[in-house]
């Protein structure tokens, strides 16, 4: 090979490795951007004051982010093991289960799936799926309940 | 057994020989001098700001209550956030210099003359398309200094004799900055003015392609060899070149200048210092020496004479000996203009 050709060789090299490496970097600092910045902030938020919850009650706690969530009672110990805090979300495919007192339990109306009052998958799709309803954790401290949520869509986060 | 490639020529009937005469134009000897690609450089400029807009509106919320915040978000938290947003701002400045730099360069050598008129007509639209992204790109920030600089921009426009009023009700959506603003200044910044630009480059291009690129040849030019040569590859190195420069400019400002955030727009309050961006330093001191009308109605004439100037230069050359006014005018504007900006630059008010 001539010193002509080489040199036009080279430089050939040189842009395709210019083109490709500059582009490329671009083009993986893109997808890292798109990709979701970091997991949920989540917190710890206010219940219920634990002694006006009596064994057997359940209430629908609605969450910042406006998911609801059925937290029950079911002891009477005062531990934090006598109160559950199931999600709606259904395991199978994301819809919202809801709970039917006639039926005791938590049906999702996409494909018939329904739940007993512990979570436990009874019927459906999640049943054969061996799925049961999400737990968020609880936490007691001096005589009230509190519950670990995501945080995100608090009003006012945007403008502190 | 059927090739591939013959599977898919059978269905694409492009043959590859004629596709590299299609785009192998001859170019002239010329533009081997960098300010005879000053027109690539906007074209590539742009690509760049569909690319990096594209990538910022995925995080943009265009409403007064949302849009600081996400670009805040954008800057301090998204990842590569705050160098997306440098290069699409670092971009604007640039493309708006390197389209003004082209508009000279091809008026100072007369290349919009007979029969290239049309296409410095079309050049003039693109112009004020990129001034009018930079107007209502900045003013999406909705900062302190862009919302007002939106709302003097939407009074400006306001106090056009007629149909001033109108105006400002079509660019703000009501009778002043509202709720359903700053979604209307998106969707043209977004949507609008990146089509209308898109067509217009299309056809700014194929008149080029039609017409040929006006030929010069410099007195110490080898009058022998040959005056043109190959698009490809030799003109595609070069653009590519450029490209790569002009990304590794951008790259260098966004990290050494990355675009800042300043405080929250306020309604109520108005900042002591107040500009717009440095292109319309020159319409703002234009604006504080003149009354309100006069000013407006001589930018509009102003920026008409420009626009029609082809066929105004034409007329002096035939009905006058002064064959190269235009170079006379072009000089005065130039010191006019950049005498306008460096006075607003250098003082507060």
């Amino acid at each position: 090979m001539d010193r002509r050709g080489f040199l036009s060789r080279a430089s050939s090299i040189a842009m395709g490795a210019g083109l490709v490496g500059g582009y490329g970097v671009f083009a993986a600092m893109a997808g890292r951007f798109l990709y979701p910045a970091r997991p949920s902030l989540k917190g710890w938020l206010f219940v219920i004051d634990v002694a006006s919850m009596k064994p057997g009650a359940s209430l629908t706690y609605t969450a910042p982010d406006g998911a609801t969530i059925a937290v029950a009672r079911q002891g009477l110990t005062g531990q934090v093991g006598d109160f559950i805090a199931l999600s709606s979300t259904c395991p199978h495919l994301g819809c919202k289960v809801h709970w039917e007192g006639q039926n005791q339990r938590f049906f999702c109306p996409c494909h018939n799936g329904a739940f007993d009052p512990s979570g436990k998958a009874i019927a459906g799709p999640p049943k054969e799926a061996g799925q049961s309803l999400g737990r968020y954790p609880l936490r007691i401290e001096n005589g009230l309940l509190f519950i670990e949520v995501p945080l995100e869509g608090l009003p006012g986060q945007e403008e502190a | 057994m059927i090739s591939p490639i013959a599977w898919l020529k059978e269905r694409i009937p492009v043959d590859g020989d004629q596709l590299a005469e299609l785009s192998n134009e001859p170019v002239p000897n010329h533009l081997k001098r960098w300010w005879f690609a000053l027109g690539g450089t906007p074209a590539y400029l742009f690509v760049v700001q569909i690319v990096t807009g594209i990538l910022l509106a995925f995080y943009y919320e265009p409403s007064p209550r949302t849009a600081y915040g996400s670009v805040k978000y954008i800057t301090d938290t998204a990842a590569y956030g705050w160098y997306f947003r440098s290069v699409h701002k670092w971009g604007a400045t640039l493309m708006i210099a390197a389209v003004i730099l082209h508009q000279m360069r091809v008026f100072f050598t007369g290349a919009y003359r007979k029969p290239r008129e049309i296409n410095w007509m079309i050049g003039m639209c693109l112009l004020v398309c990129t001034l009018m992204a930079g107007f209502t790109g900045y003013s999406l920030v909705y900062e302190q200094l862009s919302y007002w600089g939106t709302t003097v921009g939407a009074n400006i426009g306001g106090s056009v004799p007629l149909i001033g009023p109108f105006m400002r009700e079509m660019m703000l959506g009501g009778e002043a900055y509202n709720e359903r603003t700053l979604s209307r200044l998106f969707i043209v910044h977004a949507a609008i003015l990146p089509t209308l630009m898109v067509g217009l480059i299309v056809v700014h291009i194929a008149l080029i392609r039609l017409q040929g690129v006006t030929e010069f040849q410099f007195k110490d030019e080898d009058q022998t060899k040959p005056r043109h040569f190959p698009f490809f590859p030799d003109h595609l190195y070069t653009e590519l070149s450029i490209g790569l420069v002009l990304m590794i400019l951008l790259s260098a400002l966004a990290t050494i200048l990355p675009a800042t955030l300043g405080p929250r727009a306020d309604p109520l309050s108005t900042p002591e210092v107040i500009k717009p961006e440095w292109f319309f330093y020159v319409s703002f001191r234009w604006l504080k020496l003149f009354s309100g009308t006069f000013a407006v109605l001589s930018t509009g004439f102003i920026a008409f004479t420009m626009f029609i100037w082809p066929f105004i230069d034409g007329w002096i050359r035939r009905k006058s000996k002064y064959q190269e006014a235009s170079v006379a005018v072009g000089i005065v504007a130039v010191l006019v203009i950049i005498g306008l900006t460096v006075w607003e630059a250098a003082v507060a008010h």
